[in-house]
């Protein structure tokens, strides 16, 4: 079990006008552990994963990042999303830059690098995710697999502390989830610290530390995943796992 | 499918060729007007090299006579003496309408882009933006003119860097509401274009640590200034004619030039159209500049529409 060095979430919970969409959420990981979160839909998970880098706003518990309240009001959030980096369902790419303009902006705009020198870091990230081909191509001309590999190396060039992953293949056709999950693989590899929300059991089972499972808010259960997968002890893990491996 | 650029049958060739005889003819067109104002202009800069100042540039009894040895032009050959006789006047009011509606266009962008990222972004700039944009457009142009002018009687207050530029200060009042006027226009073709960007490239760009304002300037404009090309142009468009109520307060705009030319030869229609004719061949320019501008910005995928 992690013991919460690097990323302690504690009883957070948050409201969105009355309906409360997480209840006292908590887990623990420590630098280089990959945690996953699964759930139904509506579960709260990828709200739980905005929280972490403040794209939405907890109102209750605390979130300690490398002995940093995150929650704090002082806190400078642009500061923070600097060191945590982000993945869409989406993608999100910007649509007007190419791929390396895309994951060139923050080192330039945000790191201050030189345009050169954000420019060989962007060659750099894209040529870590595969994309080495594709440096000047516009979102537009690239497939699904290739926007969320660009999105990866967009996160990556910022040299994050922390990645965090919202449903990163949900909105890829099934013969493209094999490269985005590849890319993630490498970076499991190289010891990155991964919060990562998906229903791609078979990545959880293979990479996780740490599965945890939401539903309705709640964590409902948590453990490394062959217990969670193999043996979990509430009856509602149970039932989703069931209901998602019927879907496989 | 090699045979699919070139065109198969007798009539597409020939549609082809149409089109582009018919470019050819409007590119001509453009060359003359466009070569016939900056002749002008030229000449009258340099104090007359070419012909004297107020002189057409071709003579008015050549074309005259020319036309007149023509047996089926023969009729129209005075009218054509006159147009020519006025193309002088027009070539002076023109001027001061390009300039007018240019730098009116320029300042305007330049405060509508902020006036539409507050309204669309702001909170209690919102109000003052949207305040600012309704009074503008909900009362009439010529009004806020005589305002300007009559009511507050801005061109006695010209600074003396500016009183120079153009021989009379009103041109700068007329610059000024056409700019304050244009700018809540086109913030309001800004704004629904902002509108249009996607949230997740706002919450793309605050994620890389982008702050709010850096977001909106390096994801949000470079594309939402893009959508709001072509809605802009009609603003562009707009604007180069009712630069004509310049003449209202006595600006020798080329509405204002071609009026006094009718009232003292009291031949309203043969002026106003040639007039008519110019304003058209401005809008043509101005439409197709802006057609070339936004070819020239496109980017593969931007602003088609989703075929999801």
């Amino acid at each position: 079990m992690s013991d919460g060095d690097f990323l302690r979430v504690t009883d957070v919970s948050k409201w969105y006008g009355d309906e409360r969409v997480l209840h006292d959420v908590s887990f623990e990981m420590d630098r280089g552990d990959v945690t996953v979160l699964i759930g139904p839909s509506g579960s709260g998970k990828s709200t739980m994963l905005r929280c972490v880098n403040r794209l939405a706003e907890a109102q209750e518990g605390s979130i300690r990042l490398d002995g940093e309240e995150v929650l704090s009001p002082d806190l400078d959030v642009d500061e923070l999303r600097r060191e945590v980096g982000m993945v869409f369902q989406g993608f999100n790419l910007f649509a007007h830059l190419t791929a390396v303009g895309n994951v060139a902006l923050g080192p330039r705009r945000v790191l201050g690098l030189s345009e050169a020198d954000a420019r060989e870091r962007a060659e750099e990230q894209l040529d870590r995710v595969g994309l080495a081909d594709q440096l000047d191509s516009y979102p537009a001309e690239l497939s699904g697999g290739q926007q969320q590999r660009v999105g990866i190396a967009r996160a990556l060039a910022m040299e994050p502390k922390l990645m965090l992953f919202d449903e990163p293949t949900s909105a890829l056709d099934p013969e493209l989830i094999g490269e985005v999950l590849e890319a993630m693989h490498g970076l499991v590899d190289e010891g990155m610290t991964m919060l990562v929300v998906t229903h791609e059991m078979s990545f959880a089972r293979e990479v996780a530390d740490e599965v945890v499972f939401l539903d309705e808010g709640h964590v409902v259960e948590r453990g490394p995943p062959d217990q969670l997968f193999e043996r979990p002890e509430k009856e509602r893990t149970g039932r989703f796992l069931e209901r998602i491996a019927s879907h496989d | 499918m090699a045979s699919a650029t070139r065109p198969a049958t007798v009539r597409e060739r020939v549609a082809a060729s149409d089109r582009s005889i018919g470019r050819l003819l409007l590119v001509a067109a453009g060359a003359l007007f466009w070569g016939w104002l900056l002749v002008s202009w030229v000449n009258r800069w340099l104090g007359g090299v070419l012909v004297p100042i107020g002189e057409p540039l071709v003579s008015a009894a050549a074309v005259e006579a020319t036309l007149a040895a023509l047996p089926g032009l023969a009729a129209y050959a005075a009218d054509a003496a006159f147009v020519v006789e006025l193309t002088p006047q027009l070539a002076r009011g023109t001027w001061l309408t390009v300039v007018i509606t240019a730098v009116s266009l320029v300042v305007g962008f330049v405060i509508a882009v902020p006036l539409a990222v507050a309204r669309v972004y702001g909170r209690f700039s919102a109000w003052l933006s949207l305040a600012y944009t309704e009074l503008l457009r909900g009362t009439p142009l010529l009004a806020q003119l005589f305002v300007l002018y009559y009511g507050l009687n801005l061109a006695s207050y010209v600074p003396g860097a500016l009183s120079g530029v153009f021989a009379r200060g009103v041109v700068w009042v007329a610059i000024l509401g056409f700019t304050l006027n244009g700018a809540a226009y086109q913030a309001e073709y800004i704004r629904g274009a902002l509108e249009s960007v996607e949230e997740g490239q706002i919450t793309a760009g605050r994620a890389i640590g982008l702050s709010k304002l850096e977001t909106i300037y390096h994801v949000v404009l470079p594309q939402g200034l893009r959508y709001a090309i072509p809605s802009w142009t009609n603003e562009f468009v707009y604007l180069i004619k009712y630069s004509s109520l310049a003449a209202f307060i006595t600006v020798p705009e080329l509405y204002y030039r071609a009026d006094q030319v009718a009232s003292e030869t009291f031949r309203y229609t043969l002026i106003f159209v040639v007039t008519g004719v110019t304003y058209l061949a401005l809008v043509l320019t101005a439409s197709k500049l802006m057609g070339r501008v936004e070819e020239a910005v496109a980017i593969p995928g931007l602003g088609v529409e989703r075929e999801e």
